[in-house]
């Protein structure tokens, strides 16, 4: 096989994974960071990375799990490298308040607020479980903590969703 | 949180269902079944986890790959990452030269190992992060002080036997996000660089091999330990020696 022919491969395996997978990624970078423009950039910086090592790939099936521990890693080395402060809900920049601002829903804005505010430690878990199905054992794969630590997190994350929605019901 | 016996009791119930409102666990149907105000509960959660999901579906812009550069025959199944190997110098010279470890030579490192993707995802964060600190390696008979060590292995990390070897350098480093201890140890033919990662999983030992350098990722308890040296180094010598001298807190 010519190499001009594994290239050609190579590209069409990564096209097919990374189509399936962009929207689980963008959406998973942007609620750890909560910053649709630093999500664009991590993303950017993972799909890169994942293209240069895409031969560790061994099963296309295990692409999202894979993918996404890149995206936390990238988001990591990204705010090690900038330094950040963590996020101030009353002063965020543009994009921050268009993630908020986006749905019109107040049900779901308020529920979005919250989450927003919600603990890094406690909305990480959520975000994979609601949103990329993933199972405990998955959770804690990726997260590097016991499956026990996983359920107390998604537990008192919800209960803190729960008693935050309340308050704001009886404001 | 157990969720795993076979009768629960509302109070077990409902930390279960609020940790997973598919109620995937052992002993949930059965529970409710009999409860029903546990069942209200867990109509209520399943509402929240509703209203979360919709939340957390923000609005995805369109997908642009970036410029991919093309990969070499020699690159695929490696990868490639910038390491800087120190010059051997000996204190008090290294203080005023310190800035040239900048221009010390870049070498490839490469994994040798065929361990699963997360254990190489793991050994390239390791190797990136040991060319953000070149400065500490440095050959030297300074120990660090009791107190910096302290700070840096404190009772959240564990505890580690400082008979291991003359500790030169200790900091706090972040590695995929987690604040870990990086310690640097002489070794017989230089400095040897420590990573203890109490929150790391690897599935097994992960070799790294380099030009001039050489080095492994232990697993360790839950989590695990990085060892890298200079080539000549026999870091098989140290592994058990660190590894021994290392107990995670609980």
């Amino acid at each position: 096989m010519s190499s001009n022919s594994v290239d050609l491969k190579r590209r069409q395996r990564f096209d097919r994974v990374v189509s399936v997978l962009h929207r689980d990624l963008y959406r998973y970078a942007a609620w750890l960071c909560r910053d649709p423009g630093i999500a664009e950039e991590v993303v950017q910086e993972a799909l890169l990375r994942a293209w240069k090592s895409l031969d560790a790939l061994r099963e296309d099936s295990a692409a999202k799990s894979w993918l996404l521990t890149i995206v936390r890693r990238e988001n990591a080395r990204y705010f090690e490298r900038k330094r950040l402060e963590t996020v101030d809900i009353d002063s965020l920049t543009p994009s921050q308040s268009a993630m908020l601002a986006e749905t019109e829903d107040p049900n779901i804005a308020e529920m979005r607020e919250a989450l927003y505010r919600l603990e890094d430690d406690y909305r990480e878990p959520l975000v994979l479980q609601v949103l990329m199905g993933h199972s405990t054992k998955e959770i804690a794969e990726l997260m590097g903590i016991k499956p026990g630590a996983v359920l107390t997190r998604l537990h008192r994350g919800r209960i803190k969703l729960k008693e935050e929605v309340e308050k704001e019901a009886a404001a | 949180m157990n969720v795993s016996k076979q009768i629960m009791n509302c109070e077990d119930y409902r930390e279960a269902i609020a940790a997973d409102p598919s109620e995937s666990f052992e002993g949930g149907a059965a529970h409710v079944a009999a409860c029903e105000s546990c069942s209200a509960y867990r109509a209520e959660m399943r509402a929240l986890d509703d209203k979360i999901s919709r939340a957390l579906a923000i609005d995805v812009p369109a997908l642009q790959i970036p410029d991919l550069p093309p990969i070499g025959e020699d690159e695929e199944n490696v990868v490639n990452l910038p390491f800087r190997r120190a010059s051997k110098i000996s204190t008090p010279a290294w203080i005023g030269i310190a800035a040239s470890f900048a221009l010390a030579a870049v070498v490839g490192v490469q994994f040798v190992g065929n361990g699963p993707a997360n254990d190489q995802l793991l050994a390239a964060e390791v190797l990136a992060h040991l060319d953000h600190e070149p400065g500490a390696l440095v050959v030297t008979d300074v120990s660090v002080s009791d107190e910096q060590f302290a700070r840096v292995i404190n009772s959240a990390v564990g505890t580690m036997d400082r008979g291991v070897g003359l500790v030169s350098y200790a900091q706090t480093c972040i590695i995929n996000g987690m604040s870990i201890p990086h310690l640097v140890i002489q070794g017989e033919h230089g400095p040897v660089t420590l990573l203890l990662m109490p929150d790391e999983m690897v599935s097994s030992a992960v070799p790294l091999t380099g030009e001039g350098v050489t080095g492994i990722i232990l697993p360790h308890g839950d989590g695990s330990i990085a060892i890298i040296g200079e080539r000549e180094e026999r870091i098989q010598d140290l592994e058990q020696r660190v590894v021994d001298s290392v107990e995670w807190s609980i």
